[in-house]
Order: C-alpha cells, then structure tokens, then sequence
C-alpha cells in the first residue's frame, strides 16, 4: 500500500493579468509515493509544481480528484501535520521574537512529548538537521540563510511528520551548499525513514537526490520512471529539451519550437 | 574600456570598521564577457555596486579609481555618475522586482528610453515576453518575478550601454531562460562590439558564456583567466573546493 495517491487532479484558477498564463494549473495528475522514497518532481517555471505540492498538503483544494493519504481519503487536522512542506522563504516560518530553541520546544509540546523530554527531543532535532548549539538561543533573524534553512526544518520536523515535501530549497545556494543539503536529506530520509517528495527545475540536483522522478510540464506529467532510466534514455521530446538546455547549448531556433511562450 | 584600480572598500557599522575587499584590479576589453564567481556572501555585489559608486558613502568607504572613458567614476560628480549609469552603464540586479516602481505601469519605463518601437518588439519577442501593447498597460506586480527580471533585461539592452553589468542573472531562472539569456549575452558583445560584467555563483553558466572568469574570496579577487585554466586552477583552496564540489554534483548517477 502506498503513502500517497493522488489521482486524477485537476485544479486551475483565473488570474488577472499577464500571470494568467503562467498560473498554476494541473490536468488529471495521478501518481503513487512509496513509504520511505525520494521522489523529485522536476519542470520549468509555471509548470504547476509547487500548486501540486500545494494540493498534496491540503493548503488549496483541487477541483476535482483525489488525494489519499495512509489510506485515509479525507483532509483531517491529523493529516494536515503529517504532511509538512519546506517553502522557498524558509526564513519567514521563524517567528522574529522567539528563540530557534524556544519555537521547536513550543512546536513538541503542542505535539504532546512530554515535558521532562522536550529538551532531549528538541537537541536530538536540531542535531540531526546540523545546527549548532551555539545558534540555540538566536533568532530567526540573527541567522545566515542557510542557517535559517536547517531551523525552518528542525521546526518541520518537529512534527514528526510522514511525508516531508521540499519546494526548491536548492535555488540561490552555491555549489558547496547544495551538497551538503543533498547529504542531509539523504541523511534524514535513512534515519528516520522519512518520505520525501522534491521539487526543483534543477535535474542536476535531482540526479543526486531522487530515485524516481516525475517530469511535470504545463501541468501534466509527460514523463515518469527511475531516475537513471529517465535521464539516459529519456522517451518525450520535453525531457529531451530539459536535458539538453540544462546542458546550455540550445540555439534560439531550438528555444522557440519549445512549449515556452 | 573600463580599468578598475580599487585598493579597499570597506563598511563602518555600529562603529566598527569591517574591510570587504582589497586590492581589486582587473580590466574590461571590449567584445569580451567576464564572469566573477563566489560564495554566498563573499562580496560579489558589493564589487559590482563599488564600480560607480552605487554605494551609499555615509558607511561605505572605496579606496582607489574606476576609469571609465578617461573619467574616474569614483571621484564624478552625481550627475555625471548618473548620466553614465544610464548611457553606458547599465545593471540588471537579483531582486528584479524590486528595481519597477510599483505605481507605475510598465510604458513608463519605455517611454525613458529613446529607442524605436521595432527595436523593443524585437527584444521583447526574443525574450519570450507579451507584445508591448500588452505588456506596457500592466504594473509591475501583475507580471510574474521571472518575467520582470527578463523585462529588466529588455530594458538595459535597449539602453544600449558599453558595459552590462548582471548579478545573478541565472538564480531562479529556469535553464530554457539561462539559455535565452547566454545567447543573448553572445550576440550583444559581438555584433554591438560591448562587454558584459557577471556576478554569479552558477559555474555552469559563467563557463557557457564568459571569455573570462575569475573567483572573490578572502575580499581579494583572483586573476581572470579562460574557462579551460579556471577549471584547472590550483592556486587556491577554496576554489579547488568550490570546482570540485560542482563536479561532484555534475557528474552525479543517483
């Protein structure tokens, strides 16, 4: 049985504007996460990635299809904290006046741990994320991006949730970082057999990180298998296009006959 | 074209004197594209912005001379600082959205530029965007971050400057866009007989398109070199680290 389904999504929306274009929307996407996997969910901007992992985490409702999770096909409050999402602006989900210490202590408790193993359960945490326990007592704020990344998700964590979903936490980190959070995901989804779903336009790092892929264009899934396979013998025209602009060495006649526009 | 000779610039905050770089030298040839690769954090857009004085000088403090064309941009007046930002020297910074007043519709910046209007269909068309009859009416914040970036792009092309300067024109851009833009960059160097300044931390991207690369760190900049040599480069520990990390990622079969 698997951890998530999700079948026959459909969701769009009107946007006023030159977004409307590019809004988010999906066309009967329907897909299976093994417990314990990493699977990488890769496109182009505007591909309807992050409105998926939107849909999977209960935070918009689609407009037809379903999600069924543990078996359980109904958003309840107990799912909603099973599924966690590390969002792009992680810095934003710390608040400003509270300690990095003090936001999972609160988090655990309302988890129900018990008090006399809060503050073993919060070191464990942060530990196993890489942060140092001289930035304990800091706030969000006081932290270097990166920093704030692995707070955000000791805070995720927190919850214990069974599916963790990461909305391109690579962008805008250099190469040496990017490695050592490929290190860490891996790390967490071994010890605590954590499922993972990744999203990311970059293939390279999903390369690194996934053993299954789904290539989602316009909001469909064109293309989906082991990752390796995907990559050397990729069968649609778009992951061959994807593969070769990573590449960087498309002409403009080759950009243009592109689904971009 | 541009001979740059910055001996220190530095930051004073809370009364403390921190240095961020030193002893920066370097030369732009015309029809050549430069790339500086860095770390988060190591100082790469503080060099870009010290170039002509974009800085504000109650913290910050430049040692040193910018000639540009005979003038050194360090020690030029306001106007004339912004007359050659506008003309000759132009940036495309990261936070693209921020740059586009949020009041005014998007004409507004095309109608500052004398430049005819097959000149803007033509750039708007290469980088993807929507016709300018459609995309002049809108503001700002109704176009996405992606197309404001590439909008920014547009903008200082149309300019026609001798030097481009881009910071991280490649973060959260998609790689059919990082093409669109490598190809772009080409041809404005070579048919425009210009030179394009970039800060960027995407080796990838700096190797595809720069005739030179160099690497900030420690505040110092290294000596630029050819793709080739800078991937071979020893001389430092950090970039020997920074490559390898790259081809470590690269070369990666899951």
């Amino acid at each position: 049985m698997p951890l998530l389904k999700v079948q026959n999504i459909f969701y769009s929306v009107e946007v006023k504007g030159a977004r409307k274009e590019h809004a988010g929307i999906l066309l009967n996407v329907s897909f299976e996460v093994e417990q314990g996997e990493i699977l990488g969910i890769c496109g182009e901007s505007g591909g309807g990635k992050s409105t998926l992992a939107k849909v999977i985490a209960g935070i918009i409702k689609p407009n037809s299809g379903e999600i069924i999770f543990n078996s359980i096909n109904d958003y309840t409050k107990e799912k909603d904290r099973l599924v966690q999402i590390l969002f792009q602006n992680h810095g934003e989900i710390l608040n400003p006046f509270r300690k990095v210490q003090s936001i999972i202590d609160e988090v655990l408790k309302i988890n129900g741990v018990d008090k006399k193993n809060i503050e073993m359960e919060r070191n464990k945490i942060l530990n196993s994320v890489g942060f140092e326990k001289e930035l304990y007592d800091r706030r969000g704020y006081q932290l270097s991006g990166g920093e704030q990344q692995r707070a955000a998700l000791a805070r995720l964590l927190a919850v214990n949730p069974s599916l963790l979903i990461l909305d391109e936490p690579f962008s805008a980190q250099d190469v040496e970082s990017q490695i050592k959070l490929i290190r860490l995901f891996k790390q967490l989804n071994k010890e605590f057999n954590l499922t993972m779903i990744c999203i990311s336009h970059d293939l390279r790092i999903l390369k690194n990180l996934s053993e299954r892929i789904i290539i989602l264009k316009d909001g469909e899934i064109v293309e989906s298998g082991k990752t390796t396979e995907v990559f050397n013998k990729p069968k649609e025209a778009y992951t061959k296009f994807l593969l070769s602009a990573e590449a960087l060495n498309l002409t403009y006649e080759e950009l243009q006959t592109s689904s971009k526009i | 074209m541009l001979k740059v000779d910055i001996n220190s610039v530095s930051v004073t905050r809370d009364e403390k004197k921190k240095t961020i770089l030193q002893n920066i030298n370097f030369e732009i040839e015309k029809r050549k594209v430069y790339s500086v690769l860095g770390k988060n954090g190591s100082g790469k857009s503080t060099l870009i912005k010290s170039l002509t004085a974009l800085l504000p000088n109650n913290q910050y403090e430049i040692i040193g001379k910018v000639f540009y064309d005979g003038t050194d941009l360090l020690s030029a007046s306001e106007e004339e600082l912004r007359e050659i930002r506008k003309n000759n020297i132009r940036y495309v910074f990261q936070d693209a959205a921020n740059s586009l007043d949020p009041l005014k519709k998007i004409k507004h910046y095309f109608k500052l530029l004398n430049t005819d209007f097959s000149s803007i269909e033509k750039q708007l068309q290469f980088f993807l965007l929507p016709a300018y009859n459609k995309i002049s009416d809108l503001y700002p914040y109704e176009i996405s971050g992606g197309m404001s970036q590439r909008l920014l792009l547009v903008l200082a092309l149309l300019a026609n400057p001798d030097l481009l300067i881009l910071d991280e024109p490649t973060s959260g851009v998609d790689y059919a866009i990082t093409n669109l833009i490598l190809i772009k960059m080409k041809e404005f160097v070579q048919e425009n007989n210009k030179s394009v300044l970039v800060v960027t931390q995407d080796i990838d991207f700096a190797i595809n398109s720069s005739d030179y690369i160099s690497y900030l760190s420690n505040c110092t900049l290294k000596k630029f070199l050819s793709p080739d040599d800078f991937m071979k480069s020893k001389s430092d520990e950090e970039l020997k680290k920074f490559i390898q990390s790259f081809n470590e990622i690269s070369n990666a079969t899951s």
